[in-house]
């Protein structure tokens, strides 16, 4: 099938794809109507093009006709287009010299009238072998990818990544809003399902993160803005004053001693509010880094300008600083970790629980910090009213699985309900109720905790609380918290009085998520939570290259499994930086310089800040590096300078005229 | 007292699998199948504690096409049509409105429970509403508990006495003028009316 006339000669392949193709579009017929087009002097139908035989056909040919050009007919370019090209490329030919058309996806998958399909697909190719003729060869530019990694977040997530990343060699910025590392697990006693305690896995990692000489460890900081492209991040970071100097402090905790307010006074943050701080604090004895800070919203100095100041008399380091101003911090790396976790769900937003009336309703959390012996009350449940409860019941899913709030199951709080209930029991030995709609524990040794407490005597009752009233209908309600629900399994409604009740409130997006989002360019699901690139195949890359997530910003997860994927993330932003360079495609935009009239109106357009402006030669110039290839400023500009690589003027328009040609 | 044994396992074949699809597309119903039997609704509503089947039971045994234990059920005759299972529900199911439907079903079908004064009174409603375009409360009060139970009304004379010689009774039927279009339009919107079980003359 030679027809070799010009100096062009193509090669035309269309691929079976099983019968993915052949069922709906006769590719013989097509092969047949390639071998009469201008220029191609091989047509071939093939069974699977991407499979070894498929791509060695190609090489052949080439070698073999002194082919120049290649258009492959196959499925879509985000599939094969690498695969095709690598093959031309092999055979000693410019990748950029092969095209694919999509007649999978765009005809066989959506058409059922085989002939008008098979025609379709003729008006495709003649477009294809149209355009091909024009393609030039091009090269791909190497970047070079810097070696640092930041990581925003120091809960376990960002923990285990900082941590990860830094026995590598390599050099972490971590960056956590609070005073502390730690994130939520900071908070709890025990960790389901094993009931190891927290402090005892977490506090040892967030010291080697302190002491990690590749880790720079930025708390009570935050970024403020991120510019540049994978490999080569350029990233500001806002350090909040402490008013005492980080390096002096060795959190001996004098000055706390010493401050006018002789009594805690103030909401403790870290303690959900359940105890009291004084202005100068630490957040828990082995916050990290362990340095005291100043809240100026509670300092006398800072309310009033009156304060003797005992604390700064008190501190023998002269650690002191009430002049300290924020810092900002410009740091380069290569890639970006966002592990900026969860928040729980507000119950105040669920009324008929009660949370915010009744003092004995409680949040989960609330409750964390009452087991633990660290917290406000040293590991002791006393209620707000000061009693010990003799029954709790616990609500499993507040706010989750339920259109009016969130929509999504939040993992995690079967379980942590289910360690919360054996933690009551320990502590208070109090009768425990676990109201739940389904026990989701699916996990290693997850069932085996649900039965050993089933075992432990846990009262399971399955139902969706509908109130939680203090209305008493019987002697035995006088005084108690009467939690109204069916019990579905039973098949009746029941009335439960219990002294407390525990609100298992779900896990949701932070507030400042869609801030988030927008400064590193990545994506939201529906709920809120970052969106990866595949659910399945890529659950830590983002739509940005060299972005990647880890934790609970994410998705609801456990401890076991944001450890995983802070490992999974850590894992891909060393594999960027060790093959130390990125290759970037070459279909970006350039400019005709001695057409350019230097009028502007490109730079503000290019959503990738791709375009700045010589002042010298009064010229646009597009940054090779940045530019993604979109194509806007192409299309705006006035003189018609820009051209994109890939989509010149010709190459489009010959395509245009060869799909119309038979209409 | 004596214990007694029946059988209470269910055979498919006594499912009817063009139940749930037929009430699904009622309007209200059609998130029928959404129902993640969480129990809320039953845990809200104020009638669920006489009830024999709780309204959660109930989106379950429509769901699962068991329409003669339905309909037979006291709970769609009891229900008051408060609205608050809709409100709670979350997963946005109107089991109100399905509740309709399903009461709809039992007229049509003559399912209900015989002597039950709520259907009766929905029928009896209607038919005075037809009829003469107004409620005459006495006439209905009486057309009722004759259909139900008489007895019951006879205990009641004193309280009849009492609301007949305060005024609150009167014994003029009421009635709007042009009766004839109002049956016109309720024969025309009957169509539908009698295909979700109202009454038919
Ligand atoms: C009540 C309760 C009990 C639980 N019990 C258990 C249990 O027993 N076992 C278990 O496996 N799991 C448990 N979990 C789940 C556990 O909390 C999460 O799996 C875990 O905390 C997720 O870690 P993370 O690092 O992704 O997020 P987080 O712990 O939320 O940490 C995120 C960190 O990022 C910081 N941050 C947020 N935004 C920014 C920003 N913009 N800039 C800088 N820093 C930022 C935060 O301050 C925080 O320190 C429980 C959850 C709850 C609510
Ligand atoms: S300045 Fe006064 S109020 Fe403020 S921390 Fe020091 S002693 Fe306390
Ligand atoms: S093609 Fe798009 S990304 Fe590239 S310089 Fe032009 S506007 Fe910017
Ligand atoms: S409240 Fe809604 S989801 Fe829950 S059992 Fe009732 S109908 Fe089903
Ligand atoms: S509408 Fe009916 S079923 Fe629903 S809560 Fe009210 S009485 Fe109960």
């Amino acid at each position: 099938m030679e027809n070799g006339d010009s100096k062009v000669r193509i090669g035309f392949y269309v691929c079976h794809c099983g019968t993915n193709i052949a069922h709906t579009v006769d590719v013989a017929s097509v092969a047949k109507y390639a071998a009469g087009l201008p220029g191609v002097v091989v047509a071939r139908d093939y069974k699977y093009m991407c499979s070894d035989p498929g791509q060695d056909l190609i090489g052949e040919d080439i070698r073999e006709h002194g082919l120049n050009r290649i258009v492959v007919a196959a499925c879509s370019p985000c599939l094969h287009e690498a695969t095709f090209r690598t093959a031309t490329a092999r055979a000693g030919l410019n990748p950029f010299f092969c095209h694919l058309v999509n007649i999978r996806e765009h005809a066989s998958w959506v058409h059922t009238d085989r002939a008008a399909a098979t025609e379709k697909v003729q008006d495709l190719v003649r477009a294809a072998c149209g355009r091909v003729r024009h393609h030039k060869a091009l090269e791909r530019k190497r970047v070079t990818v810097r070696p640092e990694v930041l990581i925003v977040g120091g809960g376990i997530a960002g923990i285990q990544a900082a941590l990860t990343i830094a026995e590598s060699g390599k050099k972490v910025y971590l960056v956590e809003r609070e005073p502390t590392i730690g994130g939520h697990m900071a908070m709890f006693d025990k960790t389901f399902p094993t009931l190891d305690c927290a402090a005892c896995i977490l506090t040892p990692k967030m010291s080697q993160v302190k002491a990690h000489p590749n880790i720079t460890l930025w708390t009570y900081s935050e970024v403020m803005g991120v510019e540049g492209f994978v490999g080569n991040f350029k990233v500001k970071v806002r350090r909040k004053p402490r008013y005492v100097n980080e390096e002096v402090c060795v959190g001996c905790m004098e000055c706390i001693e010493a401050c006018m307010y002789k009594q805690p006074k103030f909401d403790d943050e870290f303690n959900q509010r359940l105890g009291k701080r004084k202005p100068v604090y630490i957040p828990f004895p082995q916050a990290t880094p362990k340095v005291v800070l100043i809240d100026p919203e509670t300092c006398l100095h800072f309310k009033t300008g009156k304060c003797k100041q005992p604390c700064i008399a008190s501190c023998s380091r002269n650690a002191f600083d009430f002049n300290a101003e924020e810092k900002i911090e410009d740091v380069e790396v290569g890639a970006i970790i966002v592990a900026t976790g969860f928040k729980p769900f507000d119950p105040a937003r669920s009324p008929k629980y009660g949370y915010g009336h009744f003092p004995n309703v409680y949040t989960s959390l609330e409750v964390e910090r009452l087991v633990n012996a660290s917290g406000p009350t040293g590991g002791e449940i006393v209620m707000r009213d000061g009693r010990k409860p003799k029954s709790v019941g616990i609500v499993h899913c507040v706010g989750s699985r339920n259109l009016q709030t969130n929509r999504w199951c939040s993992k995690v709080c079967c379980m942590y309900s289910l360690k919360l209930a054996h933690l009551i029991k320990e502590h208070a030995g109090a009768e425990v109720y676990n109201f739940y709609i389904d026990m989701r524990t699916p996990g290693k040794g997850y069932e085996e905790f649900y039965n050993q407490l089933l075992e432990e005597g846990v009262h399971f009752v399955r139902g969706k609380v509908a109130e939680v009233t203090d209305w008493a209908m019987t002697p035995e309600e006088e005084g108690k918290l009467v939690m109204r629900v069916e019990d579905t399994l039973a098949g009746f409604v029941r009335r439960i009085p219990v002294d407390m009740v525990v609100l298992s409130v779900g896990l949701e997006p932070r507030e400042d998520s869609q801030e988030v989002r927008r400064m590193f360019n990545i994506s939201c699901s529906s709920e809120g939570f970052f969106l990866e690139r595949h659910p399945k195949l890529a659950p830590v890359d983002t739509a940005t290259d060299g972005v990647y997530l880890a934790g609970a910003c994410q998705g609801p997860k456990d401890i076991p499994d944001s450890v995983a994927q802070a490992g999974a993330a850590a894992a891909q932003a060393m594999a960027l930086i060790d093959k130390g360079y990125i290759e970037m495609e070459p279909n970006t935009a350039f400019i005709e310089e001695k057409e350019c009239s230097g009028c502007k109106s490109c730079i503000p357009l290019c959503p990738y800040t791709a375009i700045s402006f010589n002042e010298a030669t009064v010229k646009a110039v597009i940054n090779e590096a940045l530019c993604k290839g979109c194509g806007t400023c192409v299309a705006a500009c006035p003189s018609g300078s820009i051209k994109q690589n890939l989509f010149e003027d010709v190459e489009i328009f010959s395509e245009i005229e060869e799909v119309l040609a038979n209409a | 007292m004596a214990v007694r044994v029946h059988q209470t396992i269910k055979y498919e074949a006594e499912a009817d699998p063009t139940f749930a699809p037929r009430i699904k597309e009622k309007r209200g119903c059609e998130k029928l199948e959404a129902c993640i039997q969480c129990g809320t609704c039953s845990g809200v509503c104020p009638l669920s504690i006489y009830m024999d089947h709780t309204p959660r039971q109930v989106i379950l045994l429509t769901r699962s096409g068991f329409r003669d234990e339905i309909l037979k059920s006291n709970t769609i005759w009891l229900c008051a049509s408060c609205y608050e299972c809709t409100v709670s529900c979350p997963k946005d199911i109107r089991i109100t409105d399905i509740i309709y439907s399903l009461k709809q079903e039992a007229i049509q079908a003559r399912a209900y429970p015989r002597r039950f004064p709520i259907p009766v009174l929905a029928r009896e409603f209607y038919k005075m509403v037809r009829d003469f375009g107004r409620t005459t409360e006495s006439f209905l009060v009486v057309k009722l508990l004759m259909k139900t139970n008489i007895l019951a009304g006879l205990k009641m004379w004193k309280l009849g006495l009492q609301l007949v010689t305060s005024g609150r009774f009167g014994f003029t039927p009421e009635s709007i003028k042009n009766r004839r279009q109002l049956q016109q339009i309720l024969d025309r919107v009957g169509d539908d009316n009698g295909k979700n079980g109202g009454p038919k003359k």
